[in-house]
């Protein structure tokens, strides 16, 4: 999956600005921004369903409108709907047919995919009466039934329960572990930071970070040393290695710490005439650095756990 | 065979939404009302035959049958409008488009689909309840209108252009807005008939070309008067050209040359429709 200075204005509004990045095959990839990023728009973009200003988007190698290579993906939206009228079963035997899965193995897919998201005893109750979570695992079923190489998911848990999120984070390993490629559109950070392999941060329609969780999170980055009383000596000390960034009577967090000055920092502020109790490495969380990365932290979702 | 799909779908959605089973209730009843009104009339005519001739009586029915066509045709041009206009809109707003277009399936496929349902669905509605209607009135009275095929043909069409207008703006607009407009629009072509009849009968050019527009624009008007014509008798057919003015009644049918626009017209609104739903970002 690739995308090359891909644009969409809507008006006068800059919805994508040049989103430039690629995905390869097998991987879970997870998509972060805050609301209005353009992450949405991005995997509409990816889908055909809606039409880019300039630049390129591929999917499997192939443009967005490619019927052959949309045999090959499933789409979970993030505000969907289904055919309240039609019983689950008949939802999945829709898609099963628009995709043009072969009749003689529509009914196992249809079973295993009900099986998969815990639908099994309600396959055929009408959509219309399932509560919203269990209508998005119903999404996620319609996303899996034709067994697709590529799946874009847009906020699949965001209205399942911690059973739930949990029973699809194993959904996503069991995708990744048969080569599936994840494309994972996601607030939940902690779900993020769990199964994907490789994160984009996107922001105002441009990426503003990407790569592996190591890589945009890094080692630890800060160290919170414990000690049995602070005098000025050990403070001008610690100072010498980084930006104090709260200190007491008993205890010193120094930040931009990288994990192999640890040690002098110890020898340091001991030969500073320090008495050391306890050393904590502290690494950044992917939160931190999400947050770091926005222009503007205080607009980012208060449910950005 | 996606086309196909989407047509199964939208008959299926009429028949769980109960929509099959509502209206074809009401009409049962509207039939066997009209069946016993005509029944009343007949014996009314028998009780009276030395002042009412059978062919006075076979007058009074057409003029009958010709009033149920209007009430007929312009509920089943309202209800085709409603039956279209959220069939784009309506799953766009929803979300059900979101999930059902990252499918292998073409924008065009879906509408055709949509379309071709509908059509299905109203014009299977028109011929079995006209064809009961007309049944009905043919068993209480002996009368039979002249070409009641071609009448509710000609229905089915105006009914038809209805249904791609509607659909045609449900690419674009919302449900309600579309609903109400092709009823206005239908509105307006019917009285576009009337009006040219008028014009006609005062010689007005400048009204006549108008109306002449208005048919072209908005075929529903031709089609209606197509179905008017063809459950006309040959003597309503004369009394009414006597008449300078008459609502109800026409005096020649649409050309052929009209009815090739008419289908022409219904290919052209559909094309825009689906080049307006290309374009559409979802």
């Amino acid at each position: 999956m690739r995308t090359d200075a891909l644009t969409k204005f809507y008006g006068p509004v800059t919805a994508l600005a040049g989103l430039t990045m690629s995905v390869p095959r097998g991987e879970i990839f997870g998509f972060l921004g805050p609301n209005g990023a353009g992450k949405t728009t991005a995997v509409k973009l990816l889908l055909g369903l809606a039409r880019a200003t300039s630049g390129v988007a591929r999917v499997l190698g192939e443009s967005p409108d490619d019927l052959d290579m949309r045999r090959r993906i499933g789409y979970l939206p993030e505000l969907f709907r289904y055919q309240d009228w039609l019983s689950a079963r008949e939802v999945l035997a829709l898609h099963c047919a628009l995709a043009g899965l072969r009749r003689a193995r529509r009914r196992g897919a249809i079973d295993d995919s009900l099986e998969l998201v815990g639908l099994t005893a309600r396959r055929d109750d009408r959509v219309g009466s399932f509560s919203k979570g269990m209508q998005q695992r119903l999404g996620l079923a319609v996303a899996l039934v034709a067994d697709p190489e590529v799946v874009f998911l847009d906020e699949p848990t965001s209205a399942l329960d911690p059973v739930g999120r949990r029973d699809v984070r194993e959904v996503l390993r069991s995708l990744k572990a048969r080569g599936a490629t994840v494309f994972l559109n996601s607030h939940m950070l902690s779900e993020v930071e769990q199964v994907c392999d490789r994160v984009a941060v996107v922001d105002s329609g441009r990426v503003v970070a990407l790569g592996t969780l190591a890589e945009l999170v890094g080692g630890p980055k800060r160290v919170r040393i414990g000690l049995e009383s602070m005098s000025a000596e050990c403070a001008a000390a610690a100072a010498r290695f980084g930006q104090i960034e709260s200190a007491d009577g008993t205890s010193i967090v120094i930040g931009d710490v990288e994990a192999a000055r640890i040690p002098d920092v110890v020898a340091t502020l001991v030969a500073a005439g320090a008495r050391i109790v306890s050393v904590a490495p502290e690494s950044q969380t992917l939160e931190d650095r999400f947050l770091s990365l926005l222009r503007k932290p205080d607009d980012v979702d208060p449910d950005l756990r | 065979m996606s086309i196909l799909i989407f047509a199964s779908l939208a008959i299926a959605e009429l028949g769980r939404r109960r929509v099959i089973a509502a209206v074809g209730a009401l009409t049962a009843a509207c039939i066997v009302l009209t069946g016993w009104a005509f029944s009343k009339l007949h014996q009314y005519a028998l009780a009276h035959a030395a002042t009412i001739t059978r062919g006075d009586e076979a007058m009074a029915n057409s003029m009958q049958v010709i009033l149920l066509a209007h009430m007929f045709g312009m509920v089943l041009a309202v209800g085709a409008a409603f039956l279209a206009a959220p069939a784009i809109a309506g799953d766009v707003e929803s979300g059900v488009a979101l999930a059902i277009l990252p499918r292998p399936v073409r924008r065009m496929d879906l509408l055709l689909g949509k379309f071709l349902g509908l059509a299905v669905i109203t014009i299977g509605f028109v011929f079995l309840t006209g064809g009961v209607e007309f049944a009905v009135v043919h068993a209480v009275t002996g009368y039979s209108p002249p070409h009641p095929l071609e009448a509710l043909a000609y229905i089915s069409a105006g009914a038809v252009v209805l249904l791609a207008l509607s659909l045609a703006g449900s690419t674009r607009f919302s449900p309600i807005a579309v609903g109400i407009v092709a009823v206005a629009l239908y509105g307006v072509s019917w009285i576009g008939q009337v009006a040219d009849a008028v014009a006609a009968a005062y010689h007005n050019g400048a009204i006549r070309t108008a109306c002449t527009i208005i048919s072209l624009l908005i075929p529903s008007g031709g089609m209606w008067r197509g179905a008017i014509f063809n459950l006309e008798p040959a003597m309503l057919a004369f009394a009414s050209a006597q008449v300078s003015v008459n609502p109800i009644t026409v005096t020649s049918p649409p050309t052929q040359a009209y009815l090739i626009w008419t289908a022409a017209w219904i290919i052209a609104v559909l094309a825009g429709a689906i080049a307006t739903f290309n374009r559409r970002d979802i």
